[in-house]
C-alpha cells in the first residue's frame, strides 16, 4: 500500500541541509535549542518551545498541522524546571496533538486530537489512539495501544511495529513533495 | 519585577486589561469583541488558548468579562466564560461556554467541555469522558514558582508586549 503524494507549497517551507522540512507558519521558539536529526517534516501551524527547555527529535518524524510540542516543568524542592524533552526516531504525530511527555521512543504513532500529560514517558514502539488523554505521568509501554480519557490500556501492537513505522514515516517523507506555487 | 509578560506573538483584539505577573505565552488569542476583558493578577495563559468575549446580538451593550488571580489555562483551551474566579485551572483541550460561570478552586479537565447555564461550586473538579464531576478538598496550588521561571526566561527568547498607558488605546 504506497501512499499518495502530499504536495505542498515550495515557498511555505524551508528544507534544511539534513533534509528537515520545516513549515514557514510553524513557531519554532527558542530554535536554537530545537535539535531536528534529519529528514523530519513539521507542517504548518505547529508550536515547538524550545525556549523552555532542550527539545531533540530524532530522524524521519512526522508532525502534522497544530500540534504543540512543549517541555513538561517540574517542581523541585528548590524552585521548578522545566526538563528536556527527547522525542525518538520515525515517530508519527498527527494533527491537533498536545505533547507535554518527557520522553517519546522511537516509533511511536500519536493519533490526532491527544492530549499527552505532563512528563508522561511513552517507550518505543507504543500507539496512541486519536481522542486521547493520558493523565500525567503516564508511562506507556512498548507495543501497547493507549486511548480514552483517561488513556488506558487498549490492545496490543504486534512486533512489526517497528517495521511498520519505519515505512510509514519514510514514505511519508518521499512523498512530501513540493511545488513552485503558480504565480 | 511585578508587570504582566506578553509575548507579541500572542494575539489581542479589543480592549484589554492584563493585571500583573501574568504570563501570555505566544499564539494565545484573547480577543475582545463583545465588550472588554479584564485578567486579574498570577494568571498563566498557554500556548492555542481561546479567551473569546464574543459579540452577542441579543445584548446591545458590551458586557465586561472577567477573569480572577492565579488561573491557568493550558494549551489549546477555548473559554468563552464571562465570569471566572480565582485559582482555576483550565486544561488543555477544554470548553467553557460563555453561559456559564466559574467561582473559586474549580478544575476542568481535559476535553471536557462546560456548557450549562450556572455557576460551578467553588472546588469542583470535572473530569473523563463524560465530564462527571466531584468536589475535591482543596483549590488547586497556585503556580507561582512557574510564573516566576517564565517571567525570567521567556523575555530572553521572545519580543514582550510593552504596558500601555490606560488613557491612550
Amino acid at each position: 500500500m504506497e501512499l499518495g503524494d502530499i504536495f505542498y507549497n515550495k515557498a511555505e517551507y524551508i528544507e534544511t541541509a539534513s533534509g528537515n522540512k520545516v513549515s514557514r507558519q510553524s513557531v519554532l521558539c527558542g530554535s536554537q535549542n530545537i535539535v531536528l536529526n534529519g529528514k523530519t517534516v513539521i507542517q504548518s501551524d505547529c508550536i515547538i518551545r524550545g525556549d523552555l527547555a532542550n527539545v531533540r527529535i530524532g530522524r524521519h518524524c512526522v508532525i502534522a498541522s497544530r500540534s504543540v510540542i512543549r517541555p513538561p516543568f517540574k517542581k523541585f524542592s528548590k524552585g521548578v524546571a522545566f526538563f528536556p524533552l527527547h522525542i525518538g526516531d520515525h515517530v508519527f504525530i498527527e494533527e491537533d496533538c498536545v505533547v507535554n511527555a518527557a520522553q517519546i521512543g522511537s516509533y511511536v504513532h500519536i493519533g490526532r486530537n491527544s492530549v499527552i500529560g505532563r512528563r508522561c514517558v511513552l517507550k518505543d514502539c507504543s500507539a496512541i489512539a486519536p481522542n486521547t488523554v493520558l493523565p500525567p505521568e503516564t508511562v506507556v509501554p512498548p507495543f501497547t495501544v493507549f486511548s480514552g480519557s483517561p488513556g488506558l490500556y487498549a490492545g496490543e501492537l504486534p512486533e512489526c511495529t517497528q517495521d511498520l513505522m519505519i515505512d510509514l514515516t519514510r514514505n511519508y517523507y518521499q512523498h512530501f513533495l513540493p511545488i513552485a506555487q503558480v504565480a | 519585577m511585578p508587570g504582566a509578560v506578553v509575548c507579541t506573538e500572542a494575539e489581542l483584539k479589543g480592549d484589554i486589561t492584563i493585571g500583573s505577573r501574568t504570563v501570555v505565552h505566544p499564539k494565545a488569542r484573547i480577543i475582545a469583541e463583545g465588550g472588554p476583558i479584564v485578567i486579574g493578577e498570577s494568571n498563566l495563559i498557554e500556548e492555542q488558548v481561546l479567551i473569546i468575549n464574543r459579540a452577542d446580538k441579543t445584548a446591545p451593550e458590551p458586557v465586561t468579562m472577567e477573569i480572577g488571580v492565579n488561573n491557568v489555562f493550558e494549551v489549546g483551551c477555548h473559554c468563552e466564560s464571562l465570569r471566572i474566579g480565582d485559582n482555576n485551572v483550565v486544561e488543555a483541550k477544554a470548553r467553557v461556554g460563555r453561559q456559564t460561570e466559574l467561582s473559586s478552586g474549580c478544575v476542568i479537565g481535559s476535553f471536557c467541555e462546560v456548557n450549562s447555564k450556572e455557576v460551578i461550586p467553588d472546588n469542583t473538579v470535572v473530569y473523563g469522558k463524560k465530564c462527571v464531576r466531584r468536589v475535591q478538598g482543596e483549590r488547586p496550588q497556585p503556580q507561582t514558582l512557574q510564573l516566576d521561571f517564565l517571567m525570567k526566561i521567556l523575555p530572553n527568547y521572545h519580543h514582550l508586549r510593552k504596558a500601555m498607558k490606560p488613557q491612550s488605546k
